[in-house]
């Protein structure tokens, strides 16, 4: 295999020339910690590593009128110290406080995250609950592209070599309850086996009169479950009706996967989670 | 290859390296700083822990050619010309070291969250140690040694 070369361009506009010509001999790298893995292994059948960790157009975190703004380039360290998210995004500030471990944390990008389409990608549930687009661009044109189609199938994504994801583009919630949750092998630093988030509001009378929510990991692209939202939603939220809820969620599950040799434990492993995450809600 | 100009330990380097090493690679192999361990290799065990620009980072998972412009210290940049750095005192006074292997890495996470949050809790400290693999201590007399460097650096007596 014949050497990487390392490319740094000064700016994204540089950077999108690049993969015009290029693309499709080239690797993006940005934190590194999913690329370095198959560079590390010879797996990785690329000429060229553009690097974009250092590009100003991908940071910054700000609320405008196009909605709550994430850089692609933004770290999970800066995701869990932003005030803004925490606000306006709190179940992605949550999924940056359980996302790996520190080291990583303080180098793994949002948009790597997203680009990398894992199943079990932590940011995925959290930005569908938030029902965010990506930002793509490439040289010519850029497109919005809601987070569930940034992957096609586990692990393929539906960019193209010449595009990259600018930012993330977030509905804002505040002021209600929001929650991400994870099972993996084990606390810390697993990869999660299933993985889901929640944005809720109660009204006056204690019913819950506006829920997002999101499962992530157990299935090969994220869902944004509306069955759970159209379920719940004007309902007061008792130990049972979670319960039925998580019943609801697990058979929507294996509705898309099918069957599968973990299914035994997956099965009760969701309603279980789901109503870990929910009894906060319970009057 | 490419060139990158940074500063480790204080001092200023200029290498000519590999497009695809990794910055273990250089510290390790180019440099022979070997206090920064390889353990896993994917970024779960910890033990190539660094400081880059004042933040822990793995190593192992972080491209050479990106240390370009930064400030790194390694395990050999802890401790100052008059002794031990307090993080390193307060691991021996406490026996938080065992076999050793994982102890460098553990030490510049440590170093890092010291900076940050100067008295941490027992949360902060796990939620650091969580990146960083020991299967001799069992992680109690860690935890002494984190909240007794913490006492330590708050005398002033700072180094690294």
């Amino acid at each position: 295999m014949a050497e990487i070369e390392y490319v740094r361009p000064v700016n994204l506009k540089d950077a999108l020339n690049f993969l015009w010509n290029h693309g499709e001999d080239t690797k993006i790298i940005a934190g590194g910690t999913d690329v370095m893995i198959d560079v590390r292994s010879g797996a990785l059948d690329k000429k060229y590593l553009l690097d974009i960790s250092r590009m100003d157009e991908l940071k910054g975190i700000e609320l405008n009128d196009q909605g709550l703004c994430v850089g692609a380039g933004v770290t999970l360290s800066e995701i869990y110290s932003s005030d803004l998210l925490e606000s306006n995004a709190l179940a992605l500030k949550k999924t940056a406080y359980n996302f790996a471990g520190k080291q990583i944390r303080n180098m793994a990008t949002i948009g790597g995250n997203v680009a990398n389409s894992s199943p079990c990608g932590d940011t995925l549930p959290a930005l569908s609950v938030h029902r965010a687009k990506a930002l793509v661009a490439d040289k010519k044109s850029t497109r919005l592209v809601p987070v569930e189609e940034m992957a096609t199938h586990a692990y393929i994504s539906s960019l193209s070599p010449k595009q990259i994801i600018i930012k993330f583009i977030l509905t804002p919630y505040q002021d209600g309850f929001a929650d991400f949750q994870k099972i993996g092998r084990r606390r810390e630093l697993a990869v999660s086996r299933i993985s889901m988030a929640v944005f809720a509001k109660k009204d006056k009378e204690g019913r819950i009169a506006f829920l997002k929510f999101a499962l992530g990991a157990c299935t090969p692209v994220p869902h944004n479950m509306e069955l759970m939202e159209k379920f719940l939603t004007g309902k007061t939220p008792t130990r049972e009706l979670i319960w039925e809820a998580g019943g609801l969620l697990a058979q929507k599950m294996i509705e898309i996967t099918g069957r599968r040799s973990s299914t035994i434990y997956k099965e009760p492993a969701i309603q279980g989670l789901f109503m870990r995450m929910l009894y906060p809600v319970v009057k | 290859m490419v060139n990158i100009k940074f500063k480790i330990n204080g001092q200023k380097k200029a290498l000519n390296i590999h497009d695809d090493m990794t910055a273990l690679a250089v510290i390790r192999s180019l440099l022979k700083l070997t206090g920064t361990k390889e353990g896993c290799g994917i970024g779960e065990c910890g033990a190539c822990t660094i400081n880059v620009d004042g933040k822990a980072v793995n190593s192992c998972l972080m491209l050479g050619a990106q240390l370009d412009g930064t400030t790194v210290v390694t395990v050999e940049g802890l401790a100052a010309k008059d002794g031990l750095a307090p993080v390193q005192k307060a691991f021996i006074e406490n026996h938080g070291v065992q076999c050793g292997f994982c102890t460098p890495g553990i030490l510049m996470s440590v170093n890092a969250l010291l900076q940050e949050i100067p008295d941490p809790g027992h949360e902060e400290i796990s939620k650091t140690l969580a990146g960083n693999l020991c299967r001799c201590t069992g992680y109690s007399q860690i935890f002494t040694s984190v909240k007794e460097a913490a006492r330590l650096a708050g005398q002033g007596d700072q180094h690294g």
